[in-house]
């Protein structure tokens, strides 16, 4: 995808996204008044009937006698089996990223808990040594968070991130949904496309 | 059989007028006239009179009656008892007047056809929608005509009063 | 008089169990899962009974358990009585239509004249608009008696779309009565014999509107207004659940049936194969099974071909229920008395005028 900031040029013609000249949309014609035939009803409900009903018949012949090797044309996952591969873009519940010792990268700067919207952060920060800072309890109320990505925006040290975790969100008991640290850090590795995600999307902005 | 089906259902067409009559609950009331004009459908088809008793629960029943129902649902949305007027006197005497005058009528009229002469063979398409349309049709066809053009006149006459008027002044 | 009355008994029987035993529960099913397909989706199919799903029908089973044993709720300021009694009325009328059309043609059985209809009334058709004029209480009372106000928006406009689409509805029928001379549905139902004699192609613009008004009256999209899940929540049952919620359901349903045969003995040869009379059948099969056998297989016969037609419609009305969307409170109105009720009008006086002159 190619982005175009609008630097340098006219601070009115931002551009983003594909080019419209390079896109080869079909044009729709938009009419707002019908023609007597489409008042008619009935010759416009044919085809609709038509369409709907090739999708049925297509379909039917496919549920009976299913195409080999092929795979089926329908869009049903079965969740609990079949899982979708979210894309990086995805946010998911927000995840404390760990060094490859384990520990955390944050370093209880409290950015994001200013920063949340929803006040669903609460860190209280300690020092390991002089000067270096960590969070002795980092709390995530996931009953409040609106998963926003602020936090994962404001972030100076790449520390949290939105992941593509979305299981285990409903929860009989509030308290059950107040995340501690420990179960909130997940190693880099398991991270890694949302992070380089991360960059890119935000480096436009120039921090 | 016919006999306990016919009592059944003058029973339940007397109870349900005089439920109708009696109650202060409008939708009830409304409900109780369905329930004795379903009654008296049942005695048309008890008479053999198909076609009638098919067209009551049509028209009365199902159109008339909605339409009742439809009005009290969008006036009286609340189940109030209904207020009487406080001078119940005159209102009572213009009730009995009328019912006296219907009586009369009727009494008139009874007179007049005759009592119907007991285990008189029916003919077997007595009541049929062909007999009915056949005599409609060609002996009382001006009482008929005349009933048509009387409900053109209160449609005409519906509609001009629903209509909304139109301001001649801008024209 | 006792034989009489055993075959009246077996007909009622036998439509009761197809229609409540076998179309009520299987459309529930059918509703999902023709959407399901229709719209590239695989649908309902997670009920199984030891492990086995059967594509699914077994939901219609787990959809029968669980409103059984829901809670019988009623509003605290409802109108008990009329509350109670608004699905009954509903479903009655849905069920006892089924009473007077011919589900197959008039045989000889063991020197027994049988017709295979429950009741041959002379008013016919009429009787269907009676009940259908009466099913309008059942919408109208479960919107009034709930005393919440969507019921009662769904119920008002059940009340004003239902009796609008009944003088369409009776109107288009009536060309259909003048071309074949009779109500009763099992006169029309034989005078189809002649495959172009069939009601579709004598009033193709009675059977557009029939389909229309019924498809209307029976409150379905894209005329579904009285229940409009995105207005009304569910309109005049808003307040219903368990028992009662399956009663109005199943009235749907119903009403959905006795459309569909309905318009297959008006408009589609009621039981009829095209090209294939009845006294062909007889004498085809009297050839390996004797009189009675021959009358035997001539009925089921013609029971099989008018419920394969039953259900082609029933799968047309399924059809154009996920297809359209729904009107316009306005927009249904103004169909019904500006271009339904005119056309049909047009229709009426065109076929009085072609059955004069011809």
């Amino acid at each position: 995808m190619s982005t175009t900031t609008g630097l340098g040029q006219s601070p009115y013609s931002v551009q983003v996204g594909v080019p419209a000249a390079v896109l080869k949309a079909k044009k729709v014609r938009r009419r707002l008044d019908l023609t007597l035939w489409e008042k008619l009803y009935v010759a416009e409900i044919v085809r609709g009937l038509v369409i709907t009903s090739k999708h049925f018949f297509i379909n039917m012949l496919g549920f009976i006698f299913p195409p080999a090797g092929k795979k089926r044309k329908v869009f049903t996952v079965y969740y609990p089996e079949e899982k979708l591969t979210l894309p990086s873009a995805y946010r998911g519940r927000p995840v404390l990223v760990a060094h490859a010792d384990g520990s955390e990268k944050c370093v209880a700067c409290g950015l994001c808990e200013k920063m949340c919207p929803a006040h669903a952060i609460s860190i209280v920060a300690a020092e390991k040594a002089p000067g270096e800072r960590y969070p002795a309890r980092y709390t995530l109320d996931l009953g409040r968070c609106v998963y926003c990505g602020y936090c994962e925006e404001v972030c100076p040290k790449e520390a949290i991130v939105m992941s593509d975790e979305y299981q285990g969100l409903a929860q009989g008991d509030r308290n059950l949904l107040r995340f501690q640290k420990e179960q909130l850090l997940r190693p880099e590795g398991k991270v890694k496309t949302r992070l380089y995600f991360v960059r890119r999307i935000y480096s436009k902005w120039n921090y | 059989m016919e006999l306990l089906i016919f009592y059944a259902f003058c029973v339940g067409a007397v109870v349900s007028a005089l439920l109708m009559v009696t109650t202060k609950r409008p939708v009830r009331a409304a409900m109780s006239l369905v329930a004795t004009m379903s009654f008296l459908a049942g005695l048309y088809a008890l008479l053999n009179a198909h076609l009638i008793a098919v067209l009551q629960l049509i028209v009365y029943a199902g159109a008339i009656m909605v339409l009742f129902l439809f009005v009290i649902m969008l006036l009286n949305i609340e189940e109030k008892e209904g207020k009487l007027a406080k001078n119940v006197f005159f209102i009572q005497l213009a009730g009995t007047v009328v019912v006296g005058i219907l009586m009369v009528a009727m009494v008139v009229v009874m007179n007049k056809i005759g009592a119907p002469v007991a285990g008189a063979a029916v003919d077997e398409t007595f009541g049929t929608t062909k007999a009915v349309g056949w005599m409609l049709f060609t002996k009382y066809l001006l009482p008929f005509e005349i009933a048509s053009v009387l409900l053109l006149a209160a449609i005409v006459g519906a509609v001009i009063l629903a209509k909304r008027r139109i301001d001649n002044s801008k024209a | 008089m006792l034989a009489d009355l055993i075959e009246s008994l077996a007909k009622i029987v036998f439509i009761f169990t197809v229609n409540v035993g076998v179309f009520a529960p299987i459309l529930g099913w059918v509703e999902r899962k023709q959407s399901a397909v229709m719209q590239d989706r695989i649908g309902a199919n997670r009920a199984d009974i030891l492990g086995f799903t059967a594509i699914g029908l077994f939901h219609s089973l787990a959809d029968a358990v669980k409103l059984l044993t829901k809670e019988d709720f009623v509003p605290a300021n409802a109108n008990k009585f009329f509350h109670t009694l608004a699905p009954f009325i509903a479903l009655v009328p849905a069920i006892s239509a089924f009473a007077i059309i011919p589900f197959g043609g008039r045989y000889e059985l063991f020197g027994r004249e049988i017709n295979l209809v429950i009741a041959d009334l002379d008013v016919g058709i009429l009787y269907v608009f009676a009940l259908a004029g009466l099913a309008t209480y059942g919408t109208v009372l479960a919107g009034w008696s709930s005393r919440s106000n969507w019921s009662l928006l769904g119920g008002l406009r059940a009340s004003a779309q239902m009796l609008s689409y009944e003088v369409a509805m009776g109107l288009s029928i009536i060309g259909i009565i003048i071309v074949y001379g009779s109500l009763r549905l099992t006169d029309i139902g034989a005078a189809q014999e002649n495959f172009f004699r069939w009601g579709i192609f004598l009033q193709p613009v009675g059977f557009i509107i029939y389909m229309t008004c019924a498809i209307a009256e029976n409150k379905r999209i894209p005329f579904d207004i009285p229940e409009a899940e995105s207005e009304l929540v569910a309109g005049y049952f808003t307040e219903y659940s368990g028992m009662k919620f399956v009663m109005f359901w199943m009235a749907e349903f119903l009403e959905m049936v006795t459309i569909s045969a309905i318009v297959t003995t008006l408009f589609f040869g009621a039981w009829h194969i095209p090209f294939v009379t009845d006294a062909m059948l007889l004498s085809w099969f009297s050839g390996f099974a004797g009189p009675n056998g021959a009358a035997a297989l001539a009925m089921a016969v013609n029971i099989a071909v008018f419920f394969a037609k039953v259900s082609f419609f029933i799968w047309l009305q399924m059809t154009i229920r996920w297809t359209l969307p729904r009107f316009r409170y306005d927009q249904v109105m103004r169909m019904c008395w500006k271009m339904l009720l005119p056309l049909s009008l047009i229709n009426l006086s065109i076929t009085g005028l072609v059955v004069l002159l011809l």
